[in-house]
């Protein structure tokens, strides 16, 4: 069983040296019109490098651009595609931050890729960075997607067209599996589609299995043309726990999974097992209070053990840009710590 | 009269019906934002800024008569983030590292890292000043501690529960001493009172903590979450009137009102704050013959949505302004 030390999603983007401030800096004078939007491309590209080095100085093998040039989790991807304009702020779950709604004044569809380039400069960005690991340990990038049932719920509609939550989810689907395909064909080996809002709302357990499966196809057809894609969906900022075993057999190829919420889910898991790699998210990436490493790597050995699938993923329970930056970088590092007590 | 008309006037307070009042935060004038700047820079003294301060309070004190407003509010001039505020006084918190709060704004977010107890009084001497530059009364303005404990982080305490009420402990402190004071109307808020719905027994327990054998009207202020998840369970909270924010969305609550009765008073939001179109007064008219469709008439009070920190100061007066002829128009 091999245990991959994984970033779930997120990177702070700012932090409280001068050094860590450019992207804040260069936003705020893009406001004010004293600077353009390539001194913006610039900032982020700085801030997504850095970003990238200190996940892998960590020891992070599957890790992600930081989704630092993201505003928030929905108006990056919604925000993009034709038929939606963006709106005004709204609580992201129990976050305590915000994000900008969607209105879809017409079905939302992909006029071009998303996230294609982003994942391009990563993996560049990612090339660049001596890890000291090569030969050993491949490092690799992880891009990350907000999935159709969460844009569809977090959406608000003025086209009647789009008022059934299905139609909305339908239409989502549709534009993330094209992406999904343009990211494979781009040589994406890995894609993590965030689900947080069905852990929240199960009653919709329909709607999020039929938009899901369009990506699934578009996986395969990826797969079929010879290249390896592996499609993950992470559900946190609940517990997952009443619907664990519904969420254990979606077609995916990882089960991200928030343990912070109820010490229950633990339990839940050693019992019934897993049929997948799961996405352990025992370290809470929303508290700055650091576990304990022998504690965690215990919680570990329990549940490798019930794990079909050869490997496991090790990481903060959902994205860490919930957390100051130099609190991020504690977490990712608490990772090796945890990893090097599992079993040792 | 209702209960808690009865507990006004008991308390002395005699209020007319549609009272107007306003959430809390008005915005700080520009020489007030300047001032705090430099004071961060170390430019100024606390002194030099405290006078800025006070003399922002007044002139918010000033322009709410002015405008006749019946339940005043200090506007918090002296206060940044509503839970920071907080945490930067009460023993137990150290100040965290910058954390995005959306888009490009970021805010220090407190760290619970020991014990935490009262020290003395935090928001006395500013109600004090402020309730002596006026004959109407002024709440005492406090943030809960379900949402203190969960816009925090936590490093010290076991579990969300023990958190919020040990924070319960000292706000109850606090209460004593605006009520010590004089104080006789004071609004907790709880803006994330709907976050968790699991955790609504949380903030309740932790809320009688706070106001259970308290002589004094009290008032929360919930906002922008899913009151669906908390409703009707969130009318256990032990205060006398939940101030919410009704317009922005779309007065949607009320559909939550008619399936089961909404069972204390409300401060109803007749003006949305995030935005900085005016409504017109029959909109805002029309919003209150609206809640006149389930609430009796003796337990609507009449605010904007949330506090009004975001608005210019001109914006702000005019959606006050907006409260306070609809709330007239009503009485007659």
């Amino acid at each position: 069983m091999k245990l991959i030390i994984a970033n779930t999603g997120s990177y702070p983007r700012a932090g409280d040296s001068p050094e860590l401030q450019t992207l804040r800096k260069t936003i705020a004078a893009v406001d004010r019109g004293e600077m353009t939007s390539a001194d913006l491309a610039d900032a982020e590209n700085e801030m997504t490098r850095r970003a990238i080095e200190e996940q892998a100085r960590a020891g992070v093998e599957l890790l992600t651009d930081g989704q630092i040039r993201w505003h928030d989790p929905i108006s990056h991807l919604a925000g993009k595609l034709a038929g939606v304009k963006i709106n005004g702020l709204l609580r992201f779950f129990d976050t305590n931050t915000y994000f900008r709604q969607p209105v879809l004044m017409g079905k939302p569809e992909r006029k071009g890729p998303l996230v294609v380039e982003e994942y391009r400069f990563a993996c560049n960005a990612l090339g660049q960075i001596p890890t000291g690991r090569e030969g050993t340990v491949r490092v690799a990038v992880k891009q990350v997607l907000t999935g159709p049932y969460t844009l569809a719920k977090l959406s608000l509609v003025e086209d009647p067209a789009m008022q059934p939550l299905e139609a909305r989810a339908e239409a989502y689907a549709a534009a993330l599996a094209d992406e999904v395909k343009a990211l494979g064909e781009s040589g994406a080996e890995f894609i993590q589609v965030d689900e947080p809002a069905i852990i929240q709302v199960p009653n919709d357990w329909g709607v999020f299995t039929q938009a899901l499966e369009p990506l699934i196809r578009a996986r395969d057809a990826v797969r079929k043309a010879g290249r390896k894609l592996q499609l993950a969906l992470y559900a946190y900022f609940h517990n997952p726990a009443p619907f664990y075993e519904k969420l254990a057999q979606l077609p995916v190829d990882a089960l991200g999974l928030d343990f912070t919420y109820d010490a229950t889910l633990v339990d839940v898991v050693a019992a019934a097992g897993s049929p997948r790699p799961l996405g352990l998210g025992l370290v809470d990436g929303r508290n700055t209070k650091l576990e304990s490493p022998t504690e965690v790597a215990r919680v570990v050995e329990r549940l490798l053990p019930k794990i079909k699938g050869e490997r496991a993923y090790l990481g903060p329970s959902s994205g860490l840009e919930y957390l100051p930056r130099d609190g991020a970088a504690a977490k990712l590092e608490l990772l090796g710590k945890i990893r090097a007590a599992v079993n040792g | 009269m209702t209960m808690s008309r009865e507990k006004l006037k008991k308390l002395g307070l005699e209020l007319p019906l549609f009272p107007t009042t306003s959430v809390g935060s008005f915005p700080k004038p520009d020489y007030l934002v300047k001032a705090r700047a430099d004071f961060n820079k170390g430019r100024i003294n606390r002194e030099q800024l405290s006078e800025l301060e006070r003399k922002a309070t007044a002139f918010w004190i000033e322009k709410q008569e002015e405008l006749g407003v019946d339940v005043l509010v200090d506007g918090e001039q002296y206060r940044g983030d509503m839970v920071a505020y907080f945490a930067e006084i009460i023993p137990g918190f150290s100040k965290g590292g910058l954390v995005r709060s959306y888009g490009n704004r970021y805010y220090h977010k407190p760290i619970i890292t020991g014990a935490v107890s009262w020290p003395g009084p935090i928001t006395v001497e500013w109600w004090k000043y402020a309730q002596g530059l006026t004959k109407k009364p002024v709440k005492g303005m406090l943030t809960g501690p379900y949402t203190v404990m969960d816009w925090s982080f936590n490093e010290h305490y076991s579990d969300r529960r023990t958190t919020s009420l040990a924070l319960a402990d000292v706000i109850r402190k606090e209460v004593e001493a605006l009520i010590a004071a004089g104080c006789k109307i004071i609004q907790i808020d709880e803006p994330a009172l709907s976050v968790r719905p699991e955790e609504l027994p949380i903030a309740i327990e932790a809320m009688h903590r706070v106001t259970d054998g308290m002589n004094a009207y009290f008032i929360t202020h919930a906002c922008y979450g899913a009151f669906e998840h908390i409703y009707p369970g969130m009318l256990e909270v032990p205060v006398d009137n939940f101030d919410l924010e009704m317009s922005n969305s779309d007065l949607n609550m009320l559909n939550l009102f008619r399936s089961q009765p909404f069972t204390k008073d409300i401060s109803f939001g007749v003006v949305d704050v995030h935005t900085h179109v005016l409504e017109d007064a029959e909109k805002v008219n029309e919003r209150v013959r609206q809640a006149l469709t389930i609430l009796p008439k003796e337990r609507i009070w009449v605010d904007p949505d949330c506090g009004l920190k975001t608005r210019t100061v001109e914006e702000a007066l005019a959606k006050l302004r907006a409260c306070v002829e609809a709330a007239r128009a009503f009485r007659n």
